[in-house]
């Protein structure tokens, strides 16, 4: 298994002499594969590039035990997210641009309570939560950029 | 027409070997006399005055002393029980208003000790402080809980913790003054938070200038599950809930907490028609739904107000009061089969529930049946409805009762 692929490794150059994409990686969801790679430098993790059909999957595993898996498509965006662990990442800087979205949609549950397992879902954006302490699990996907024939099955 | 849908799992129990037997020498098996008072009240309804709303929720009394003090004492009402964490957690500004005020734990950096923990989607952040704690009959002296600080009066929660308004501190997050974390282990982390390279963003140690930095804590240090720490009757508890007086719902449902699994003559483990499902290291067993191939982890789970799964072709509320639950408005389905091929030395058992359209469910009531929510593909949760009507077995990690060794569910 390769910790750094070539792929990877030509993208943390770019990153390091690019300032743009310094500065663009900010975020994961919606964002590049760039970004990817800063979610690994937070996690002090490298990351694994596994290239599939129609998309490539670049996974983190953090020395904590958080394992985060990002979806790229063909236009090097990430489409999803997917994570588990002893902890949830941090899911501000996972989700980018999406996370306010999210945040609202969890304020916005019809009932009180720990809402241990759940399904929000907020114009094109799905994001799904579940585990408690010692291990919890978690996937979201921006369903506009999800490549056609892909299943949400898929992504996990 | 009330429209449900009957639904068929299979559960898939991967310890449950590990569990029977396990120990060589066994325990007794004829119970003790009752003794110790091992039974506390549980209260369904619709929660706390300052924070109403709350459905399918079960409620305990706790008594919360300072440590060593028969005065600066508390009954505090409304803690949720909770049987997907462990450890208590008590919400601090209620603390004070009931004249307890529990002083945070000092680290070895002479730091205050917080912790932030993960329900859900949203974060509790507070100091860990020792507490003197009674249940029923049943007293944990110097037992570590968490104070939710939703008064701000400690350090402020790091950037990890409760970022972007998911902070669910206060009464009305949890429609609760606390949670009484009565789950499979006795601390509430363990291992993962001893001896970790670079520590897991659970435990903090705070300066007095509020700076946190996220560091290991010992087992004994750890928010721990009181039952674990009773003098008897700590291998575990038994929730029993009655069955639902009204299908539709019931505005308040009484119940008990039994502390103890085969300790006692109230407590006795049946010799016949008992399900026992070994947990792994995390506290789950593994659950395949309806056919599908992925196993998925699943949880017995007071702490979730209904049955949480993924299932596309059921349809999801879009308005009323029960928006994002599932609203099915079909009669059951043949194409819910169940799968009998899963894993391999799996001990399985099916599951059979149903679920139906909560817009049926009685206005105002607090205890519903049959309720169902969208809870994501990557778990399983049987929630309150399924505490309805059974004893529930939770068997503590490494305590045996009769034949059975935790962590363990059993019903």
């Amino acid at each position: 298994m390769t910790i750094c692929s070539a792929k990877c490794a030509f993208l943390l150059a770019a990153c390091a002499i690019n300032p743009l994409w310094a500065v663009s990686a900010r975020a994961a969801l919606g964002s590049d594969a760039a970004s990817v790679l800063a979610d690994g430098v937070s996690m002090h993790a490298g990351v694994h590039v596994d290239i599939r059909q129609q998309y490539d999957v670049h996974e983190i595993s953090a020395a904590t035990g958080v394992s985060v898996r990002e979806y790229l498509n063909r236009d090097g965006i990430v489409f999803a997210v997917s994570w588990s662990g002893p902890v949830p990442p941090d899911l501000q800087r996972l989700l980018g641009m999406h996370f306010t979205a999210y945040a609202a949609a969890l304020t916005a549950l019809s009932h009180p309570g720990i809402h241990r397992s759940v399904r929000l879902t907020s114009t094109g954006l799905v994001v799904e939560l579940g585990g408690h302490l010692r291990a919890y699990t978690g996937r979201a996907y921006v369903v506009a950029l999800v490549p056609s024939g892909v299943s949400a099955a898929e992504l996990r | 027409m009330r429209p449900i849908i009957y639904i068929a799992t299979l559960l898939a129990t991967t310890l449950l070997t590990a569990c029977i037997g396990g120990s060589g020498t066994t325990a007794a098996t004829t119970s003790p006399p009752a003794s110790t008072p091992n039974t506390l009240a549980l209260t369904v309804d619709s929660g706390p005055a300052a924070a109403t709303g709350a459905i399918n929720h079960a409620y305990a009394t706790v008594k919360v002393c300072v440590p060593g003090s028969q005065t600066k004492c508390a009954n505090i009402d409304h803690v949720l029980l909770d049987t997907g964490s462990w450890g208590l957690r008590l919400v601090g500004s209620v603390l004070t208003a009931n004249g307890v005020t529990l002083s945070a734990e000092i680290d070895s950096q002479g730091s205050a000790i917080e912790e932030c923990v993960t329900f859900g989607g949203g974060q509790t952040w507070g100091p860990v402080a020792l507490a003197d704690v009674s249940l029923a009959g049943e007293s944990a002296a110097k037992l570590p809980v968490q104070v939710m600080d939703d008064a701000g009066t400690g350090a402020p929660p790091p950037a990890t913790c409760g970022a972007g308004g998911t902070l669910i501190n206060g009464v009305s997050g949890f429609s609760a003054n606390g949670v009484l974390g009565v789950g499979v282990f006795a601390q509430d982390c363990g291992a993962a938070c001893v001896n970790a390279a670079a520590p897991l963003p659970i435990y903090f140690g705070c300066t007095t200038a509020g700076l946190c930095t996220a560091e290991n804590a010992a087992l004994s240090a750890q928010v721990t599950n009181p039952v674990a720490m009773f003098a008897a009757d700590n291998n575990g508890i038994i929730v029993n809930l009655p069955n639902l007086q009204n299908a539709n719902g019931d505005i308040t449902v009484q119940g008990e907490l039994i502390f103890g699994i085969a300790t006692q003559t109230d407590n006795p483990l049946p010799t016949t028609g008992l399900t026992v499902l070994g947990a792994n290291s995390s506290g789950d067993f593994s659950a395949t739904y309806n056919g599908s191939a992925t196993v998925l982890p699943a949880l017995i789970d007071s702490g979730n107000d209904s049955y949480a799964f993924d299932d596309p072709t059921i349809a999801v509320c879009a308005s009323g009061a029960f928006v994002g639950y599932y609203c099915p408005a079909v009669a059951p389905q043949a194409a819910f089969t169940v799968n009998t091929g899963v894993g391999m030395n799996n001990a399985t058992n099916t599951m059979d529930f149903a679920i139906a359209d909560p817009n049926t469910f009685v206005a105002n009531a607090a205890a519903f049946i049959d309720l169902a929510g969208g809870g994501g593909s990557t778990s399983f949760t049987w929630g309150m409805p399924f505490f309805y009507g059974r004893k529930i077995y939770i068997g503590i990690d490494q305590r045996v009762a009769g034949i059975y060794t935790g962590p363990y569910y059993a019903y």
